[in-house]
């Protein structure tokens, strides 16, 4: 068994299944260069580890991250995400956004919002905000504004459906070119959905048959290849024209 | 001569310590006047004062001694080392490990809040880039505050961060006022960062 040659360049693992444990870099041979770490990645001495399982990814000019998909949600600044009210106290609404701790939705963020007209949010409202900061240690920040100060899309999402997902298929939802079973499904149907990327989606339409249909679709999609997909989607839109 | 005596053996709140007519009720005992006797109300142990020889009642004191009354006691101007237990966005907890050199014998919570973090451009203050949990600082007692917990201030430059663990797991070397650096990874982590030294 020959033992393989620890690579000095990334390259040969960029788009690769990495595990924790594997040495994707090793910074002796690289002089003057800054490197940004993502999540996933550590740096132990002098070789770049993996610690977490996943696919490694690199963005230009430095940036390199291990994406994988899990049902649990760490949070991080900048982030849409949905959340769930579950108490509320004199200055702030507490939210749960499937983290490892509630996060602070402070009553005074939201645009136009002064001690008089703070908002009355029951326990179980579902909200869709951004997380403005998630430091280590403390509880997440979370706001109903976006950076400029503008409600924008933020806020109540009043009836339709959430259902949960992983967080891989959160940021499919989102990517574009656009997931195939959402594009196939929005042709031939009227729906809107918010898509948190904390595995969380919300669906509403005129009929609870049509928010059925979509979410459990789209549920049932992440386990599907690309072509399984297009021929699931097949199936799903001849049964809706015959009925 | 004062000399007090000390017994070995503990009492408990309730326990009788001897007839009113022949003991005074010291601290951590109470006199019970229906029956005239004189009751602990700590658990510890039990000491003797002698009566002083001009006072007109010569009756002995009986004291209850609790284990934590040795302990020291944080008072308002005295400076303290804690360690931080929770950030938040106004404030920081800490629990209070020493008094001045000495070391507490029970739990005493302290709130580090946003305003007595420093002394200057109180309002822009980041607690978390001031603390973090874990941290051990060096702070000064303002007040008790509340029945939580002792108020605690950081606003002098010999206040602060004195040792913390950086994220790589070493303890980190104060590069500045504001800064820590990690010897292992060479990260560098914003603190309020304590003047220790000449």
């Amino acid at each position: 068994m020959e033992a393989k040659p620890s690579s000095s360049s990334p390259s040969t693992f960029i788009d690769q299944l990495v595990v924790p444990g594997d040495v994707i870099l090793d910074l002796s041979n690289l002089t003057n260069q800054t490197l940004k770490l993502g999540g996933g990645l550590r740096q132990d001495g002098d070789s770049i580890c993996v610690m977490k399982a996943g696919k490694l990814r690199f963005m230009k000019p430095n940036k390199y991250w291990v994406e994988s998909s899990q049902k649990r949600y760490v949070p991080s600044a900048g982030d849409n995400v949905l959340g769930v009210v579950v108490d509320t106290k004199p200055e702030n609404f507490l939210v749960d956004i499937k983290g490892p701790a509630l996060a602070f939705l402070p009553v005074l963020a939201f645009e136009g919002g002064t001690r008089r007209n703070i908002p009355k949010f029951e326990v179980g409202t579902l909200l869709y905000v951004r997380v403005v900061n998630a430091n280590t240690g403390m509880n997440p920040e979370l706001s109903c504004m976006d950076v400029n100060g503008k409600a924008a899309e933020y806020g109540v999402l009043k009836e339709g459906y959430m259902f949960e997902s992983s967080t891989g298929l959160s940021r499919t939802l989102l990517s574009s070119p656009p997931h195939p079973v959402l594009e196939g499904l929005g042709k031939k149907l009227s729906f809107e959905i918010a898509v948190g990327i904390n595995g969380r989606f919300w669906v509403n339409a005129s009929q609870s048959s049509t928010v059925i249909l979509v979410g459990n679709a789209i549920q049932k999609s992440e386990s599907l290849s690309l072509v399984q997909q297009k021929l699931y989607l097949e199936k799903l839109l001849k049964s809706i024209n015959s009925d | 001569m004062q000399e007090r005596v000390n017994e070995e053996d503990m009492v408990t709140p309730g326990e009788v310590l001897g007839k009113g007519t022949e003991l005074k009720a010291g601290k951590g005992a109470y006199l019970s006047p229906h029956n005239n006797t004189v009751y602990a109300s700590l658990t510890g142990r039990r000491s003797l004062l002698p009566p002083s020889p001009e006072s007109p009642d010569q009756r002995p004191t009986v004291e209850v001694i609790g284990h934590k009354a040795h302990g020291p006691v944080p008072e308002p101007g005295c400076v303290v080392i804690a360690r931080v237990t929770k950030v938040m966005a106004r404030m920081a907890s800490a629990d209070i490990m020493c008094v001045g050199s000495k070391s507490v014998r029970e739990k005493f919570s302290g709130i580090i809040r946003q305003q007595d973090v420093r002394a200057t451009e109180i309002d822009k203050v980041d607690m978390h880039s001031s603390f973090r949990p874990g941290d051990i600082v060096k702070a000064s007692v303002i007040s008790l505050g509340d029945a939580r917990a002792y108020y605690l201030s950081t606003a002098q430059n010999e206040l602060g961060v004195v040792s913390a663990e950086s994220m790589a797991g070493s303890t980190m070397i104060p590069i500045s006022w504001t800064e820590m650096q990690c010897p292992l990874t060479g990260q560098i982590e914003p603190r309020k960062v304590a003047k220790v030294g000449a």
